[in-house]
């Protein structure tokens, strides 16, 4: 065989100059901060939607001020109308799903740690790289840009179901250039997904430094990997989807429409189009997004606990790796089960319906895994393990209303409830944050050199913690009282009653937001007046606690770095780095 | 530094393009599954395609197999180092790319001519033939056209040196693959719609 | 890589007319009157062996370590399959289409 030049480009000097270095860089280390600033900055734009959604749902009548300042015509006076309200869940969801969950801890953590934790200098296409971040933000001010055209967001959701999201302005305010730039961003934002996956599979095959056998990779970089190939056949059913979903606004195509289609008295001028078709697409895109939100989450979490219990995880590598592989190709066949109450096929459904059961097995053994790792254990509760820990709990509460909601009659009745909005925040919303913030709290020493302060970490992750059950469990139990999902108000129905508990939900919410802040202010604090990070402040074992913080611009200063354990080589106090030639002490 | 072997064994540019060539493989997919469920759907299809089509389209498909041979050529010439001949090929694997592009294009002129828009169907059958049609032809057309381009830009920075006979192999897999691609549009979108 | 174990630049152009054999039987096909299931399945399939002997031979797979076949079938076949999902909806449509 010839020798390959693997490493030969990625080896490039130090950039010169501000532009160079810190807006268009190529270095990964940048590049995975600046996809963590923009899914911060996302993530509190999305909570201020949540917000004002939460207000409206407590006290119907409520005027917020600052509202009729950010749109005239969607909350005039300040009170919203039913289309703003949608308006504004639409772009939650968009914002959340898309900018914040897809993009923290798959590209933000996996950018900056992949290629260290692998043992190589950058990714293995660094101006790719720079390029799918750059679209990614375009991808953000497109859908943001929605807020300020004249007729507002789109209104159809993150899931932007056709008809609705296909026939144009009839269909509603934000229905004409709102839903256009809603289809282009997440076009964009597809083409960003693809060339990241690309660049996260081709870094782990290729790059891994000497001794980096697959079974020695860190379990969080198994999981980046894993996801890279979820999202990379996932986003590309999902971009043809935008695609044809444009051409059917701007091109005149009936791909998603119906004949006879009356929206407002207007018949639609379009035939033999089949909305359903949009779902299949959508979905098929849809139910592996919601692993590829959860599986870095999976492995920030499986990568972080060994360090805080002081041993290796039960089953080893193996187990955890093996049950990630089988949740993620699972996720492909069980689209169905969104689409139960859709008009979908009986047949599907029953087909739809036991993959689903059967992908709760993969999860399982990964909860029995972490859980079990616990047992015995010398335990410490840094912040980054209480938000690890967090992350189990929610995952667990969340999962278990998955059961209900697997099965096509139980699904009929709460397919349209808030108990799904409870149960998808929990699995793949709060979860999957609780994860972002276990692995902010725990990088954020390597990505910035400096540490956070424990005190307010424990007090943020205390108050989210309890906030949260108390937003989302009560949205279970709305839901199941009848509480519809996608209602601006309950006013004048049979859901009266329900109000008081509205307002519950809203107090926590808006202090579940408020909490944020002392994330924030924790972090821009310490950023900058912080106590020095030593280079391995938690004692752990992988690449990127070898190296300095922040690591130099090719990670290891020059060294040639050889690998000769796995990640989980922790007994008690003792523990011994991937690239130390000592004995294993754990035993794997 | 060292040239070091990769653990993997297959160079990172070549990988890279068959990842990338495996989701635009499901893209394509996604486009011709929808072709297939409107198709499913439709009372009443239409197959507007004569015969004088379907020869204007082996005709394309005789062109952009051998542009894929030329490219095939183009490889084998800078993989053994002879740098002309390799720009030769790469060259006439660009005509003969453009000559594709351009017999599609006068299909798709005649086609408008007869009336056919993407949600029109002159014949009276289902509107979703120009729709389906228009959009994965067009799709196909467009790889072929940033194809061509990117064969251009390769051979200039393998001209001047910037590039080496992988980058050339790297290029010849992405052409393939849309030869490929049309290997499965060619039966799907035009035998299906003979006349 | 491995360029000593290739074919003869002739064999590829063997492979060239063999791939445009396949298409003029296509083509034959289609005058055949054949149903449409029979026609499309036969299209597939062969459309598939080109597809195959383009990726073994002009993308020069056979030539490469097999983890990469291995790497890349699998994944695609995989997505290939269960898109086959949205058929049956696909047939609900034209049985439950509005009559007009």
């Amino acid at each position: 065989m010839e020798p390959m030049s693997a490493h030969a480009a990625t080896h490039h000097a130090p950039p010169q100059g501000f532009i160079r270095k810190y807006v268009f860089s190529v270095d990964h280390k940048i590049i995975g901060i600046q996809y963590t600033t923009l899914s911060l900055v996302a993530a509190f734009i999305g909570m201020a939607l949540s917000w004002a959604m939460r207000i409206h749902l407590g006290w119907p009548d409520a005027h917020i001020p600052l509202l009729s300042m950010f749109s005239p015509n969607g909350a005039p006076g300040g009170l919203m109308t039913p289309e703003y309200y949608l308006s504004l869940m639409t772009m939650h969801g968009t914002i959340m799903a898309f900018f914040v969950l897809t993009a923290a801890p798959m590209a933000g953590f996996g950018n900056f740690m992949l290629p260290i934790q692998v043992g190589a200098a950058d990714m293995a296409f660094p101006r790719l790289n720079m390029a799918s971040f750059w679209v990614t933000f375009v991808g953000f001010v497109l859908a943001c840009a929605t807020f300020f055209i004249p007729d507002g967001p789109p209104l159809s959701g993150w899931t932007a179901y056709a008809p609705l999201s296909a026939v144009g302005t009839v269909a509603g305010p934000g229905q004409g250039w709102g839903q256009n730039f809603w289809g282009l961003s997440i076009a964009v934002f597809c083409v960003a997904s693809l060339l990241g996956a690309l660049n996260f599979i081709v870094t782990t095959l290729d790059l891994r430094t000497k001794g980096m056998t697959l079974s020695r990779l860190p379990l969080s970089t198994w999981a980046w990997f894993i996801n890279a190939w979820v999202s990379l056949l996932a986003f590309a059913v999902l971009l043809p989807t935008c695609l044809l979903l444009v051409l059917d606004r701007l091109g005149g195509t009936s791909f998603f429409i119906p004949a006879g289609l009356v929206i407002n008295d207007q018949l639609q001028p379009h035939s033999g189009g089949s909305p359903l078709l949009f779902q299949h697409l959508f979905w098929f895109f849809g139910h592996p997004e919601v692993y590829i939100i959860i599986l870095p989450a999976f492995g920030i979490v499986s990568h972080i606990l060994p360090t805080f219990i002081r041993k290796p995880l039960v089953g080893g590598w193996k187990a955890i790796t093996y049950a990630m592989i089988a949740v993620g190709t699972l996720s492909f066949v069980v689209w169905g089960h969104h689409m139960f109450v859709s008009g979908m096929s009986p047949f599907m459904a029953m087909v739809f319906s036991v993959p689903t059961l059967f992908i709760t097995i993969p999860s399982v053994i990964a909860v029995l895994i972490w859980t079990f790792s616990l047992y015995r254990a010398n335990m410490r509760f840094d912040t980054p393990m209480l938000f690890s820990l967090g992350f189990i709990s929610l995952f667990i509460s969340g999962g278990i209303g998955g059961f209900f909601l697997a099965q096509p009659s139980t699904d009929s009745y709460l397919h349209a409830t808030s108990f799904v909005v409870g149960h998808f925040h929990f699995t793949m919303g709060l979860s999957a944050i609780f994860a972002a913030f276990a692995g902010f709290y725990y990088w954020f020493p390597k990505m910035w050199g400096r540490m956070m302060n424990e005190t307010l970490g424990k007090v943020h992750f205390w108050l989210s913690f309890v906030l949260v059950y108390c937003v989302f469990m009560t949205m279970h139990l709305t839901g199941f009282a009848g509480a519809v999902r996608r209602y601006s108000a309950f006013v004048d129905d049979f859901m009266v009653p329900l109000i008081p508990t509205q307002r519950f939900i809203s107090v926590a919410a808006l202090l579940l937001g408020a909490a944020q802040f002392i994330f924030l202010f924790n972090a821009i604090w310490s950023r900058f007046q912080g106590p020095k990070a030593p280079d391995n402040p938690w004692g752990a074992t992988t690449l990127e606690w070898d190296t300095t913080s922040p690591p130099p611009f090719d990670n290891f200063g020059g060294r040639q770095i050889t690998v000769y354990h796995g990640p989980m080589e922790y007994d008690g106090e003792a523990s011994v780095m991937q690239t130390s030639p000592e004995v294993s002490v754990a035993g794997t | 530094m060292l040239m070091e072997s990769s653990p993997y064994g297959i160079e990172k540019k070549k990988l890279g393009m068959w990842v990338f060539i495996i989701s635009d493989a499901c893209t394509f997919a996604a486009f011709l599954f929808a072709y297939g469920y409107m198709r499913v759907g439709a009372p009443v299809w239409g197959t507007p395609f004569e015969f004088s089509s379907i020869l204007n389209g082996m005709l394309m498909t005789a062109v952009l197999l051998s542009s894929s041979l030329t490219m095939l050529a183009a490889v084998r010439a800078a993989q053994a180092g002879t740098k002309a001949s390799a720009n030769k090929w790469l060259g006439v694997t660009m005509l003969l790319g453009a000559i594709f592009a351009a017999l599609h294009l006068r299909e798709w002129f005649k086609l408008i001519g007869e009336g056919w828009r993407l949600f029109y169907n002159p014949t009276g059958g289902a509107a979703q033939f120009g729709a389906t049609f228009f959009s994965v032809t067009g799709l196909h057309l467009t790889h072929v056209v940033t194809g061509v381009i990117a064969l251009g830009f390769i051979a200039r920075g393998y001209n001047q040196g910037r590039y080496d006979e992988s980058h050339v192999e790297t290029a010849g897999l992405y052409w393939h693959f849309v030869d490929l691609v049309w290997m499965f549009v060619f039966p799907l979108m035009y035998l299906m719609n003979a006349q | 890589m491995s360029t000593t174990r290739q074919l003869a630049m002739s064999s590829y152009v063997g492979i060239g007319v063999g791939l445009m054999v396949i298409v003029c039987i296509e083509v034959i096909l289609t005058y055949q009157h054949l149903p449409t299931r029979t026609l499309l399945f036969s299209l597939l399939c062969l459309a598939s062996l080109e597809g195959f002997v383009a990726i073994m031979y002009l993308m020069q797979v056979k030539y490469e370590r097999p983890i990469l076949f291995w790497t890349i079938f699998p994944v695609t076949l995989f997505v290939l399959i269960f898109l086959n999902y949205l058929w049956p909806d696909a047939f609900r449509m034209f049985n439950m289409r509005l009559l007009q």
